[in-house]
């Protein structure tokens, strides 16, 4: 029996371009550029000045805060810049620059494997939080902090997502496939931390290879389980799979751990790993190069401060032929548009795929009315109703947007708008909806202090 | 920085379903009704079908010339309007009635409400119940396949006649172009299964209706009575492709449900208490102006909210479905079976009981003395439940025809005999002594204007008062010129019953 959640659509996979390409580490050439806000919480900051010597693994930035998370250097070389540079997202933002040596000299020894059974739960946290982990899977959230909710014993689920419901990226595949052992020990140690947690490694079903790797390194796990899921979109939401394994459904106002569970990437169990046991900082991450417009599509253990652009040169550039219409980092339904390929490649960053063809143009070219089909409603993951959400948004009717309609609690997975048989355009909107109320929020805060 | 690269918000992909192969598959969901409207009705259904879906199409058209706003003709919305009048239109209605209605449907009822999706009632239905209001006498279903029944099916219910629910459950009744249940059924159960419509309002106008008429009907939950219902008056029609409209349904779950109650309610109580036959339409339309009312109060909650917080409920796991498609299917093939054979056995009885009373009427007209029928002791001997051969002809049964005092006035036998078009069965009447009373026939399929003569008095009564045995020629009896067959048939029931009262009846019982 294949777990799942309400709710969801089906968008094509094409995974089949990149899934048999085995990740393979990328040692680039060019300057590195380490954008100083690579995770949710205040930006990093700075340790180096312009013109320091800086080794693989070394410290550029510290956490500024509890909530925030230290930046490490992914290659040798000297610090060229500390100055604003274009990032993901079309904006500047305060970034180190390195001159890359090209030797990757590493800064201390990460081979050195640490007695796991020596450390305390207190020691885990602190050397997850030193190396700097965020959340692979898209939000960039610090590790550390999610792994110390205020009651560790009322957690019963620790969830490894290796669902990657995202359609063309296919790297968490080839690691689970590859670095089986390490995720299981990775969340072994999580577990360390939650006595009353089970943990449970969810992988979408369209992924036998790295179900039956993960399975084959959980079997003496007593405390982990591999579970199948159906492979639907977006099956790796966190709320999707707390559904799934927990049968909990919880309001966008309350955490995971508020319903007792931890939901980890299988890359940042790795990361957790490597942390841990190695002291290795996070200075790369797997990364997947894909779609119709590559020449080579292929899965990367990209270093962070890589610029896209030279990733896409070592996957063989832009195919004979074709041009890119569209790039996009991350997949399509949740990456972001990017019109600027010599931006780096961030912590949290997990993918650049290429369109010839832009489904969003053709789409606008065929938008109608609303038809009111009900089609958002069948497919929202959280049971919205989109298209009253949509009525009241451009009416500008925000009261009833936010408590009747509940449009706060829209997780912007894109569904809607990718089952929409009219094409419009559902989730941008309910995005400026949920900005402008949390703006009134502000304002009025501000009115009554 | 690249020019040439899209910009858009997430998400970057979209799905193949668009509003024209929504249109498409609801346009190819009504062809078989409308295959079967044109077969049963003929050429000018064909043309009201042609007429009214090109000038909706043409509507659409000019309506978004003259606005200066872009055509939206493509969408195929407009088809599905003209479809769908044309299949809720007479097969004799004039040709211009048609034209009228698509055009009041996308002019007035969608186009100058702002479009596909923004109109408050469904466009083929508002200019369905304009045309009747508008133009009553043209709209009146004029029969076209039973030239003898004056009424559709429903007019005929209300008027409290017996109806064929196999010809109505088919399509082959009188009634709208767009009147065949089983294609009806085919193509929304075809909607359905691809989860283009909702089964909650499709399904819930079909129980609203049903219960409505069970529990206040003046039959109870009679089978019979209720399938005659379902299957006319534009009930399935309206249960899957009007009342389904999306843009005059509810969005909710429990509103749509609310919705289909409140059609099939009130379409129940029209069909009860109102004077037409077109009520249903009327029910469609008070639902579709209740839409935004349900719609503004019954929201449905998101997931999150239903539960109580933090409680955790079973693990959810894929639940085993059985496939839309299959269920459509099997539902089609249940539904056909039911109707084809099902219902004959539903309404047998009836026409059993029809027969019976034929046959009763027979005798009585033969044997106008008796006021009560009894079975004969001695021929039911020989008879039993089989009747008996004689002399080329086979007596089926026999009655003994008794005054109010209960003395014996005179026999009524029914006769059958191998005729030149299938049986002929006559009810021959007997007096006491043995002399013929009367005959009628109960059962004459014979060549018109030849063997058909037969049913005529001046043949007929020839035989009253002869005895014994008859012979054509001889005691002013005469044969039918032309008719050889039959008369011989007739000739041969008479003897055979002349001979049956000879050897069993004489001498009283």
């Amino acid at each position: 029996m294949k777990n799942t959640f309400r709710g969801g659509v089906h968008p094509e996979g094409h995974k089949d371009l990149s899934r048999e390409s085995r990740l393979r580490l990328f040692d680039p050439k060019g300057e590195m550029v380490f954008p100083l806000s690579m995770h949710i919480g205040k930006p990093a900051k700075p340790v180096v000045k312009k013109n320091d010597e800086v080794k693989v693994g070394q410290l550029l930035a510290e956490a500024d805060g509890f909530i925030s998370a230290p930046i490490h250097s992914s290659c040798s070389g000297k610090v060229k810049a500390i100055e604003k540079r274009r990032v993901l997202g079309g904006g500047m933002a305060e970034c180190i620059v390195i001159d890359n040596d090209g030797l990757f000299t590493p800064f201390a020894d990460y081979t050195q494997r640490a007695d796991a059974a020596q450390l305390s739960n207190q020691d885990i946290i602190q050397r997850v939080k030193d190396a700097g982990v965020v959340g692979l899977g898209g939000a960039g959230f610090p590790t550390a902090v999610k792994l110390a909710p205020k009651d560790p014993d009322a957690i019963e689920y620790v969830i490894a997502n290796g669902a990657e419901c995202e359609p063309y990226l296919t790297c968490n595949d080839q690691l689970m496939r590859i670095h089986s052992n390490e995720i299981v020990e990775g969340m072994e140690l999580v577990l360390r931390l939650f006595p009353n947690a089970d943990g449970v490694i969810c992988i979408e079903d369209n992924k036998p290879e790295a179900i039956e790797a993960m399975s084959r390194a959980a079997s003496d796990k007593p405390r982990i389980t591999v579970r199948t899921m159906v492979t639907k979109y977006p099956q790796g939401g966190e709320r999707s799979l707390i559904q799934a394994v927990a049968g909990v459904d919880f309001p966008t106002s309350k955490l995971p751990a508020n319903v007792g569970c931890v939901v980890q990437n299988v890359g940042t169990l790795y990361a957790i790993q490597k942390a841990v046991l190695y002291g290795e900082p996070l200075y790369s991450q797997c990364f997947t190069i894909t779609g119709e417009a590559v020449a080579e599509p292929g899965n990367y253990m990209v270093r962070v401060g890589t610029s896209y652009a030279e990733l896409l040169e070592a996957a063989g550039g832009v195919k004979e032929g074709l041009e890119i219409k569209k790039a996009l980092s991350g997949g399509p339904m949740m990456g972001i548009a990017v019109t600027d390929l010599s931006i780096p490649i961030q912590k949290q960053n997990n993918g650049l795929t290429l369109l010839a063809e832009d489904p969003v143009e053709q789409a606008e070219a065929i938008m109608t009315s609303c038809l009111r089909c009900g089609r958002c409603t069948t497919v929202c993951p959280m049971g919205l109703t989109p298209q009253l959400m949509a009525d009241a948004a451009i009416a500008g009717d925000f009261e009833r947007y936010e408590k009747k309609l509940y449009g706060m609690d829209c997780i912007q997975c894109g569904s809607c708008s990718f089952a929409c048989p009219a094409k419009r355009p559902l989730t941008p909107t309910f995005k400026q909806a949920k900005a402008e109320i949390l703006e009134r929020r502000k304002r009025e805060g501000g009115a009554q202090k | 920085m690249n020019t040439t690269l899209n910009l858009s918000a997430a998400p970057h992909a979209r799905d193949r379903w668009t509003t024209p192969f929504i249109m498409r598959m609801v346009t190819l969901s009504l062809l078989p009704a409308t295959i079967v409207g044109i077969l049963v009705y003929g050429w000018n259904a064909f043309g009201i079908v042609a007429l009214a879906v090109a000038s909706a199409v043409a509507a659409e058209w000019l309506f978004c010339k003259a606005c200066k706003k872009p055509s939206t003709v493509w969408d195929g919305s407009a088809v599905v309007t003209g479809l769908l009048l044309a299949l809720s239109l007479g097969p004799q209605t004039p040709l211009y009635i048609p034209v009228i209605g698509s055009v009041f449907a996308i002019v007035v009822c969608k186009g100058c409400f702002g479009g596909l999706g923004k109109n408050f009632i469904n466009p083929a239905l508002a200019a369905r119940c304009f045309l009747l209001i508008s133009f009553a006498n043209a709209m009146a279903i004029k029969p076209v396949v039973d030239a003898v029944a004056s009424a559709t099916p429903v007019g005929a219910m209300k008027a409290g006649e017996a109806v064929d629910i196999t010809k109505m459950f088919l399509g082959t009744a009188d009634g709208v172009i767009g009147s065949s249940i089983l294609a009806l059924l085919v193509g929304g159960l075809l909607l359905w299964s691809l989860d283009i419509i909702h089964g909650q309002i499709c399904f819930s106008v079909l129980i609203g209706f049903t219960l409505f008429l069970g529990l206040f009907g003046d039959k109870g939950f009679d089978p019979a009575y209720l399938l005659a219902h379902l299957c006319g008056g534009g009930v399935v029609m309206g249960a899957f492709f009007m009342a389904t409209d999306y843009v005059t349904s509810p969005v909710s779950r429990l509103g749509q449900f609310i919705y289909g109650c409140l059609i099939g309610v009130l379409g129940g109580l029209f069909r009860l208490k109102g004077n037409t036959a077109d009520s249903f339409s009327y029910a469609i339309i008070i639902g579709n102006v209740c839409t935004p009312l349900i719609d503004t109060y019954i929201v449905q909650k998101p997931f999150a909210y239903r539960k109580m917080i933090g409680k955790t409920r079973k693990t959810s796991k894929e639940p085993f479905r059985i496939p839309k498609p299959v269920i459509a299917l099997t539902l089609i093939a249940a539904i056909a079976g039911v109707a084809l054979s099902g219902v004959y056995s539903v309404t047998k009885d009836t026409i059993e009981e029809q027969k019976a009373f034929a046959q009763a009427t027979a005798y009585r007209e033969v044997c106008p003395e008796a006021t009560s029928f009894a079975y004969s002791d001695k021929a039911q001997e020989i008879l039993g439940d089989e009747g008996t051969d004689a002399d080329g002809a086979h007596i089926n049964a026999c009655y003994v025809g008794k005054d109010d005092s209960g003395n014996t006035v005179g026999y009524a036998l029914s006769v059958s005999s191998k005729g030149f078009g299938g049986n002929v069965t006559m009810a021959l009447g007997l007096t006491t002594d043995g002399t013929i009373r009367k005959i009628s026939f109960t059962e004459l399929n014979e060549t018109a204007g030849l063997g058909m003569r037969a049913d005529e008095d001046d043949f007929k009564d020839q035989f009253t008062g002869k005895t014994g045995s008859v012979t054509y020629g001889e005691d002013g009896v005469e044969a039918m010129s032309g008719a050889t067959v039959t008369s011989t048939a007739v000739k041969n029931c008479v003897n055979a019953g002349l001979n049956f009262y000879e050897t069993v009846l004489k001498g009283g019982n």
